[in-house]
């Protein structure tokens, strides 16, 4: 048969699952000699496990399928045999009343079984026995069948959290006081009144069943070895999901072991570069020794036959590849190390101490003995940014020492130190003011002419973008004692009234209108000639007393005498300026 | 060969049987002998003897048989007059681990309670097989010539009188005599722990206390059932005569006045689902096994009653379960279901499937079949049940798939693809070869082609199919009557998170 198969002209086609079969009915076929190549079908598995495949039944009606299918006549109706199903003898209409009416839509439902049982304990017939005997017996209301399951109900499930191995441990039925010690909302006020009375009974069934639940319960797992082979253990939690097979996972991991490939192939590429990297390191420093060695012996060949010329020639390549690739000092030293480690550190010392004291870039390219220069250069600026940092330092230094000495103290005295930087110093509330900002209408009476003038406006130039603030602080002038300066103080009193005090406000000095001056200011204004114009100092305490009174009579009055007599006095102390702080 | 004695006996090489005659009292776990089954003497393994009302009892495996069919019979049962297969000596290493003396202990039988104490089944359900030393449990570690275990006297009983009518097996008696036994695989109780923690709601082997069914009867409905296999209902029920099972809760009460009570306080009238199919016949709904944890965890103990292969090792929440029922006055009445995993690695579109015993042989467990595959047909995926299938299930399966192919090819087309028909019925494309194979359909021709062949005896079957529907009624699953879209479910909700 075999041979038969090998012999045929053609060879067997694979089934593809994918192409196109011809439906024929059977009597359009040709019928074959054998069914041999049908043979090369693939066989598909029942699916049945394989001792079972072979049972009598069942192998029975498959016989008699495939004697139907390969139209072996007749067929008996066959069926499998099974245990028997038969109409019970309890009273169905008694135990599922007709209540279920089919609602029109389809039903939703989300209620649990625990949610529709009621009471989870039914009453066993013991129970209904002893019911029946205590109601009798018991005066007064008679105790219900659910009051009777609440109660037992409320112990087994309290006994199973108190005494969850109960039945295994031997451990005696909890005492009526440690159970009603529990009482919560599951036991009801009617079902608490027989407790006592049922706990009686229930320990008596508890203790006829060895304190094992009245109710039978599913075995679920222990954790203990015997779990594994124990039918009755069931519904086990799965500890570990299953980790799926599919073939996007098959490619996942393939790209991570692609990618792994490819990061350990970098770090070798890595390795062999830095490898490269050092091996001409090496070379760079036997030529750098070699230069070295070679450049004192032509040092000494010099010596030897006193040639004094520069230096610098033997030197000329070496300067340039040090000074084209490299413009600034700092890369000067941070980019070469390597090259002369035993001479930098040595020359850098020295090189410092020489050049302290105001060596300029032009002396750079040379030192009197005639030695290299190149890589030991200090430059000017660094020197001089170190200067200045510590210089700024100590400044800083001192201010914040400064601080500390005034902590707790009004500094009274003349500032020690020079750059005002302190902060405002919350011991003296005075402070100085500008009036060239305060004044609400510049004095258009200065002149440019005048002596201050010049200071005056640039001030004012200076202080152009601080416009907003008025008062600001001011080191004192030179020229005016201490009590002539004139000194505010702003505080705020009760209610959150704002109030200025002033200090050492400075009378004007009345001193003889220079003549020309007063010639001047003789046609100056529309005023009639009889008009007389008296030079008024408006911090005269007079003038404010005046003031005060004014105001007394009237605001409007009091602000327009106010205008008037800071006009008037603006226009008596043109001239004067203002001491200001320009040390800042 | 029994498929259940192939994992004692190394595959492949015939283990040398020691035979002899034995006497009633020689009789114990392990031995085979020949038992009258229906009017014919059939070999059967004893699994389990006990003594009720002074008299032993068997608990015998008719080899070939599928375990359903597993009885206890009376000693008359048993022809003592034909030699009997003895069991097979242990492995010497496990046999040192045993105590002659257990061995030769006399079974302690519960005078009061003649079948097997609940706290000896404990004992026994939780032990290592090399420790049950208990005579009642059918090991392997007792020797062949150790001495008679059976102490109680027997006296030979009046010869029952044949209770079983099974119908039709004497009719297939020789359709079955051209099967040929194949060598089983072999498993170990390593392998069979493992196979419970690896692989899906299907199980291949069972511990052997799980060899002997443990409930006696239920009541459910209008029905009393006998149980096919064992399930891990409460140990106490080992000891009932008959457990109640209400009809909608699937609750479970070993004493029918709690039953009684239960049904008074019960409010259900329905699988507490969302019911996703109606039509005049029946009702779909769909049950989150996470949602709805007890009342999945009772369906599953009832369905293991009649799935050899379930298994319940692990817990209901990677499962929705889509139960048919049909409806009257009283509620929606259970009548199947199946499970199906949330995700199924493997493209299962079914885990378990079950019609209850109550309702077979009526066309339903087709109505289920339809309806996995129309549920797979909304999600846009092929799908196949998950393996192992029972003998019921395969059948159902072919009966299922032969109707949709031939339906199929019928529908006037000259040519067709197997790709093509698996996508047009959701079916796999393995299933859609199982079919067209198994009904000799797929031809090689001598044109050196592969032809599909509608052959005359399935369009008979068809013919005869449609002349039964015009008398009968037809009963299929209509797909607009499915208001379903697949559900998605967070990582956390499709496991076993608590
Ligand atoms: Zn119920």
């Amino acid at each position: 048969m075999t041979q038969r198969v090998t012999g045929q002209r053609f060879r067997q086609r694979k089934l593809s699952t994918k192409q196109n079969l011809q439906v024929l009915r059977e009597k359009e076929i040709e019928q074959l000699a054998d069914d041999d190549a049908t043979r090369h079908i693939p066989k598909v598995e029942t699916g049945v496990e394989k001792g079972e495949e072979i049972e009598h039944h069942l192998q029975a009606v498959i016989s008699a399928a495939q004697a139907a299918a390969q139209g072996g006549g007749k067929i008996a109706q066959l069926y499998i045999p099974t245990p028997d199903a038969v109409a019970s003898k309890l009273q169905y209409e008694d135990l599922y009343p007709k209540r279920f009416t089919q609602p029109a839509t389809y039903i939703r439902f989300s209620s649990t079984v625990e949610d529709s049982i009621g009471c989870p304990y039914c009453m066993t017939a013991e129970d209904v026995a002893w019911l029946k005997t205590y109601n009798k017996k018991h005066k007064g209301a008679p105790c219900s069948e659910d009051d009777l399951e609440q109660a037992i109900n409320f112990f087994e499930e309290t006994t199973q959290t108190k005494q969850p191995y109960a039945s295994v441990d031997n451990s005696p039925v909890l005492t009526y006081e440690e159970l009603e010690s529990e009482f919560d909302e599951t036991i009801g006020e009617s079902a608490r009144n027989f407790a006592r009375d049922i706990y009686i009974h229930w320990k008596d069934e508890r203790i006829r069943r060895g304190n094992r639940p009245l109710m039978p319960t599913l075995k679920f797992e222990t954790n203990l070895e015997t779990d594994d082979a124990d039918p009755y253990v069931c519904f086990r939690r799965r500890e570990v999901r299953q980790v799926r097979k599919t073939r996007g996972r098959d490619a996942q991991v393939t790209e991570k072991l692609k990618k792994l490939r490819k990061e350990f192939e970098e770090a070798r590429f890595l390795m062999s570069q830095v490898k490269r990297r050092e091996m001409l390191n090496r070379d760079q420093l036997a030529l750098d020794k070699q230069i070295f060695e070679q450049r004192s012996a032509v040092k000494e060949v010099k010596r030897r036959l006193s040639i004094k010329t520069d230096d610098e020639d033997i030197l000329i390549n070496q300067r340039v590849s040090l000074t084209i690739p490299m413009s600034g000092s700092a890369m000067l030293t941070a980019s070469q190390p390597a090259p002369r480690p035993s001479k930098a550190p040595r020359l850098d010392t020295q090189m410092l101490h020489r050049n302290m004291p105001g060596m300029n870039s032009k002396s750079q390219p040379t030192r009197p003995d005639g030695r290299l220069v190149d890589s030991d250069l200090t430059y000017l600026e660094d020197q001089l940014a170190k200067k200045a940092d510590m210089i700024d330092h100590f400044v800083d230094e001192n201010l914040m020492k400064h601080q500390k000495w005034n902590e707790g103290w009004v500094d009274a005295t003349w500032r020690p130190i020079t750059p005002p930087l302190e902060q405002a110093s919350a011991k003296s509330d005075f402070r100085r003011v500008f009036t060239d900002s305060q004044l609400p209408t510049p004095p258009a009476s200065v002149s440019s002419e005048e002596n201050g003038d010049t200071i005056a406006v640039n001030q004012a130039k200076q202080l152009e973008p601080r416009r907003s603030a008025r008062i600001r602080f001011a080191t004192p002038p030179d020229d005016v004692p201490y009590q002539d300066q004139s000194r505010f103080r702003r505080r705020t009193g009760r209610g959150g009234r704002i109030m200025v005090d002033r200090r050492g406000v400075k009378r004007q000095k009345i001193e003889a209108v220079d003549d020309r001056i007063a010639d001047r200011w003789k046609f100056a204004g529309d005023s009639s000639e009889d008009e007389q114009v008296y030079p008024v100092d408006w911090t005269d305490n007079l003038h404010i007393r005046y003031r005060i009174m004014i105001e007394r009579q009237g605001e409007r009055h009091a602000q327009q005498a106010s205008r008037r007599a800071i006009e008037n006095h603006n226009r008596s102390m043109s001239g004067h300026s203002m001491p200001t702080g320009g040390q800042s | 060969m029994a498929p259940r004695e192939a994992s004692h006996e190394p595959a492949g090489t015939p283990a040398p049987v020691e035979t002899g005659i034995a006497t009633l009292a020689q009789l114990r776990a392990g031995v085979k002998a020949f038992v009258d089954k229906d009017g014919e003497k059939r070999k059967a393994e004893i699994l389990m003897i006990q003594t009720r009302a002074g008299k032993p009892k068997f608990y015998v495996h008719y080899e070939d048989f599928n375990k359903r069919l597993d009885e206890w019979i009376d000693a008359a049962r048993i022809d003592l007059a034909r030699e009997v297969e003895w069991p097979a000596p242990e492995k010497p290493e496990k046999k040192k681990a045993v105590a002659s003396k257990a061995d030769k202990a006399p079974p302690k039988v519960d005078p009061k309670n003649p079948k097997r104490s609940r706290a000896q089944i404990e004992r026994e359900a939780s032990g290592t097989p090399s420790e049950a030393t208990s005579s009642n449990v059918p090991s392997k570690i007792q020797r062949k010539d150790s001495e008679l275990l059976v102490t109680t006297e027997v006296t030979d009983g009046v010869t029952p009188k044949p209770e079983d009518e099974e119908m039709d097996v004497v009719d297939i008696q020789d359709a079955a005599a051209a099967a040929k036994a194949m060598p089983d695989e072999e498993y170990s109780r390593e392998d069979e722990i493992e196979k419970l923690r690896t692989s899906g709601s299907m199980t291949q082997n069972q511990a052997e206390i799980a060899r002997v069914r443990n409930i006696e009867k239920v009541q459910m409905g209008k029905f009393e059932i006998e149980p096919w296999y064992f399930s891990p209902y409460p140990i106490d029920f080992i000891d009932v005569d008959m457990v109640y099972i209400c009809e909608f809760c699937l609750n479970y009460y070993g004493e029918e006045t709690q039953f009684e009570r239960h049904r008074s306080k019960c409010t259900l009238l329905h699988p507490p689902g969302n019911e996703i199919y109606r039509d005049d016949y029946v009702s779909f709904f769909e049950i989150d096994g996470r949602r709805q944890r007890t009342w999945c965890r009772n369906l599953c103990l009832l369905s293991k009653l009649f799935l050899d292969h379930k298994t319940l090792y692990y817990d209901v929440d990677p499962f929705l379960f889509y139960c048919m029922a049909t409806r009257d006055e009283h509620g929606c009445h259970l009548v199947g279901y199946f499970s199906k995993e949330k995700e199924s690695a493997e493209g299962y579109n079914v885990a378990c499937i079950l019609t209850l015993p109550q309702y077979q042989r009526k066309g339903f467990g087709k109505l289920l079949i339809d309806f996995s595959y129309l549920l797979s047909k909304r999600e846009g995926k092929l799908g196949s049940p998950e393996k192992p299938l029972s003998d019921l299930g395969l059948l159902g399966y072919r009966a299922y798939w032969q109707e949709v192919i031939v339906d199929l090819l019928m529908d006037g087309r000259i040519e067709a693809n197997i790709e093509d028909l698996g996508a047009a019925s959701a079916m796999t494309t393995n299933d859609v070869l199982h079919t067209l194979q198994n009904l000799n359909m797929l031809r090689y021709t001598a044109k050196n082609q592969h032809v599909v062949v509608l052959t005359d005896a399935v369009l008979e079957q068809r013919e005869r199919q449609k002349a039964k529907e015009k008398v009968k009624g037809k009963r299929s699953i209509e797909g607009e009557r499915l208001m379903w879209k697949p559900p998605v479910f967070s990582a956390a909700s499709r496991t076993w998170n608590w």
